[in-house]
C-alpha cells in the first residue's frame, strides 16, 4: 500500500499525481478491495499501514444505495466542516488534471485522510465515497498550505461545483423514482395476490407454473420416445419380426402408456388444471379431451375397423371393452357432473344479488376451493380408465393384431398433432380469428368439458 | 359356537378397544356385516360425487346396489376409518367403497378396472345381481 503521509507531505501537484498514478495502476485494485470490505462493515477507516484519522474515525457508517456516477471531487458547502480542509485545494487539482469518466482519481496524498473518498471503478467504493467526500470536502477556496488560487483552479472548481449539483439533483431523481416504484410493487403485488384468490381457477399459471412446465418437458420427452416406438412397430410389422421380438416391442409400448399415465397422476396432484383443460396437449387433442386425455371408447371405434381381420372371439372381447369404457365414462362423467352442480351451489352461496358479507362470501370460497379437491380424483379414474382399456386390448389381440393397434394409437395422435401444426400455420384472414383461439381455451377452463367434440367452442 | 359367557368377554374386549382406540374391529365387523347383507353393497357418503359415479355405473348395468351412506351413521366416522385401513390406509378417500357378495371389490379404481377387464359382470352374476 502506499506509505502514508501527512497533510504537509505532499507539496507539488505533479509529484502527487505521479504517485497518484503509479498507486493506482500497481495497487489500486487490491487496496480497494479492502477500502470496500472495510466500508461495508462501517469499519472507520482501512485496516492497513495507513493511519487512521479523525475523518476516518469519525465517519459514521453509511449505507449507501445510490448507484455509482463517477465521482467528482466538489466543494460541498463551507459549513460541512471537517478537519481535513488542509488537502482539499490539491485534492481537487489532481482529480481535475487526471479527469476520465469513472477511472480513478485520487492521489496518494489523499489516502493519509481522505481514503473513503477516493474515486475508483467499483460502484460500492463509489457510492460510499461520494457520500463521504461530500461532507469531508470542505468548500474551501483557501488552502491552509497558502497555495495560489490560480483562476485555472477557479474554473475547475465551478465546474465541480456544477457538477456536483447535477449529480445531487440526479441522485435526488434517482430516489423518487425508486420510492414509487417501491410503491408500485407493493401495489402490484397485492393486485397478483387479489386476482389469484379471484383469477386463479382460470388461469391456472401461478404458483403451479413450475409444475406444468415441468410436466410439459417430460411429457414432450414423452412423446419423442413414443414416435421412436411408433417407427420400430411399423418396421418391425413391414419385416415380419418373429412374435418374440415383436411382443418385446409391443410390452415396450404398453409400459410407455404406464409411464405417461403416471407423469399425469404426479402432475394432477400439484395441477390437476393444466391437465384437465388439457394445456400439455395440441389443440386438434383438445378437440377430442375427455377429463384430461382421451375417450377409451371412441378410440376403440376409431381404430377397430383397423384391426381387421379379427376372429369372432376378439370381435366379442373387443365390442366389450368399447360397452364397458363407455358405461364407466358415462358414469364418470355422470359424477363430475354432481360435481359441477355442487361447486356452482358453493359459488353461488346464498345471494348473488345482494352484496353478500366478506365473512359469507369467503366462507363460500373457502368451502368451493376445497371442493376442487376432487377433481384430482376424477382424472385419475379417466386415466385409470384409459389404462386399463390399452391393457385389455393387449390381451384380447394377439402379438401381431396388439402391434397394429399400438401402432394405429401412434399413428392417430401424431396425425391429430400434425392437424394443429397445420392448423397453427394456416393463412390467417385477419387476426380475429387468432384472438377466439384463448378465449376458446378459457371457455374449456371454466365449463368441463362435455361428452362429445368440440366441448370448448 | 361361543358359549354366552366367552361371548360376552370377547364383546367386553371389544368394548375395551373400542374405548381405548376409538375406531375397532367392532367396527369393521360392522362394515363386513353389513357388507354381506346384500349382493352388492357401496358404502358412500352423500355428497361425495365419485360416489355418486359408482352408484351410477351400477345402475346403468342393471344393478341395484344397497348403498350405505355414512354421513347418516351415527358411527361413520369410525366405519369411514375402518374403511380406510380395509383399502390400505394412505390418503385415498374411504369412499366409495364396494362389496359384492360380501368380498370387498375395492375403491372406484379397482371397480373401474375390474368392469373393463370384464371380471365384474361375472362377479355380479355369481354374487346374483345380474341376471342375464
Amino acid at each position: 500500500m502506499a506509505s502514508n503521509q501527512g497533510e504537509g507531505d505532499h507539496t507539488g501537484l505533479p509529484n502527487n499525481q505521479l504517485m497518484a498514478t503509479n498507486f493506482f495502476d500497481q495497487e489500486g485494485a487490491a487496496y480497494f478491495g479492502e477500502l470496500e470490505e472495510a466500508l461495508m462493515h462501517g469499519v472507520a477507516g482501512i485496516t492497513s499501514d495507513q493511519d487512521k484519522t479523525s475523518f476516518c474515525t469519525s465517519r459514521p457508517p453509511t449505507l449507501d444505495i445510490f448507484p455509482s456516477w463517477p465521482i467528482r471531487f466538489q466543494q460541498v458547502s463551507k459549513t460541512e466542516g471537517s478537519t481535513d480542509s488542509g488537502s482539499v485545494q490539491n485534492t481537487i487539482s489532481q482529480m481535475d488534471s487526471e479527469e476520465s469518466p469513472g477511472s480513478r482519481k485520487a492521489s496518494s496524498e489523499l489516502f493519509g485522510k481522505q481514503k473513503e473518498e477516493m474515486a475508483s471503478d467499483s460502484p460500492q467504493t463509489n457510492q460510499k465515497l461520494k457520500t463521504q467526500e461530500k461532507r469531508r470536502l470542505v468548500g474551501s477556496t483557501s488552502d491552509k498550505d497558502g497555495k495560489a488560487v490560480d483562476p485555472k483552479t477557479l474554473k475547475r472548481l465551478a465546474q465541480n461545483r456544477e457538477a456536483a449539483k447535477k449529480s445531487r439533483l440526479r441522485k435526488k431523481a434517482y430516489i423518487q423514482q425508486l420510492e414509487s416504484s417501491r410503491i408500485k410493487l407493493t401495489q402490484l403485488e397485492q393486485d397478483l395476490q387479489r386476482a389469484r384468490a379471484q383469477g386463479m381457477f382460470l388461469g391456472g399459471c401461478g404458483t403451479d407454473g413450475n409444475v406444468s412446465s415441468v410436466f410439459d418437458m417430460e411429457y414432450s420427452r414423452w412423446l419423442d420416445e413414443g414416435c421412436k416406438n411408433t417407427m420400430e412397430l411399423r418396421q418391425g410389422l413391414e419385416v415380419h419380426l418373429p412374435d418374440a421380438d415383436l411382443r418385446a416391442i409391443v410390452d415396450k409400448c404398453l409400459t410407455h402408456y404406464d409411464q405417461l399415465f403416471q407423469l399425469k397422476a404426479t402432475a394432477a396432484k400439484l395441477d390437476v388444471f393444466h391437465i384437465i383443460t388439457g394445456m400439455w396437449a395440441t389443440p386438434a387433442e383438445r378437440c377430442f379431451l375427455w377429463m384430461g386425455g382421451f375417450k377409451p371408447s371412441e378410440l376403440l371405434r376409431v381404430i377397430m375397423p383397423q384391426l381387421d381381420p379379427l376372429t369372432e372371439g376378439q370381435l366379442v372381447g373387443l365390442y366389450n371393452l368399447q360397452q364397458s369404457s363407455q358405461q364407466a365414462e358415462e358414469a364418470l362423467f355422470q359424477g363430475l357432473e354432481q360435481f359441477q352442480h355442487s361447486l356452482a351451489n358453493t359459488v353461488a352461496g346464498d345471494s348473488l344479488i345482494e352484496s353478500a358479507n366478506v365473512g359469507t362470501y369467503t366462507g363460500h370460497m373457502a368451502v368451493a376451493v376445497g371442493k376442487f379437491a376432487n377433481l384430482e380424483g376424477f382424472v385419475r379414474q379417466a386415466d385409470n380408465l384409459r389404462q386399463q382399456s390399452l391393457h385389455q386390448m393387449h390381451r384380447i389381440l394377439t402379438i401381431r393384431q396388439a402391434a397394429r393397434c399400438f401402432l394405429a394409437i401412434g399413428e392417430y395422435h401424431s396425425r391429430l398433432r400434425a392437424l394443429s401444426s397445420l392448423w397453427a400455420s394456416r393463412p390467417r384472414e385477419n387476426l380475429m380469428n387468432e384472438s377466439a383461439l384463448p378465449v376458446t381455451t378459457e371457455l374449456q377452463i371454466v365449463q368441463q368439458p362435455v361428452d362429445g367434440h368440440f366441448s370448448g367452442f | 359356537m361361543q358359549s354366552q359367557a366367552a361371548a360376552a368377554v370377547e364383546e367386553e374386549e371389544w368394548g375395551y378397544l373400542r374405548a381405548a382406540r376409538g375406531t375397532t374391529m367392532y367396527e369393521l365387523e360392522r362394515v363386513e356385516r353389513l357388507a354381506s347383507e346384500s349382493a352388492v353393497v357401496i358404502f358412500s357418503v352423500s355428497s361425495c360425487c365419485m360416489c355418486h359415479a359408482v352408484k351410477r355405473l351400477f345402475c346403468s348395468m342393471g344393478v341395484s346396489p344397497t348403498v350405505v351412506e355414512l354421513d347418516e351413521d351415527p358411527r361413520g366416522k369410525e366405519m369411514e376409518r375402518a374403511l380406510s385401513r380395509l383399502l390400505g390406509g394412505g390418503s385415498a378417500p374411504a369412499v366409495p367403497v364396494v362389496f359384492i357378495g360380501g368380498k370387498l371389490v375395492g375403491a372406484m379404481d379397482r371397480v373401474m378396472a375390474a368392469h373393463i377387464n370384464g371380471t365384474l359382470v361375472p362377479l355380479l352374476k355369481e354374487a346374483g345381481a345380474l341376471w342375464l
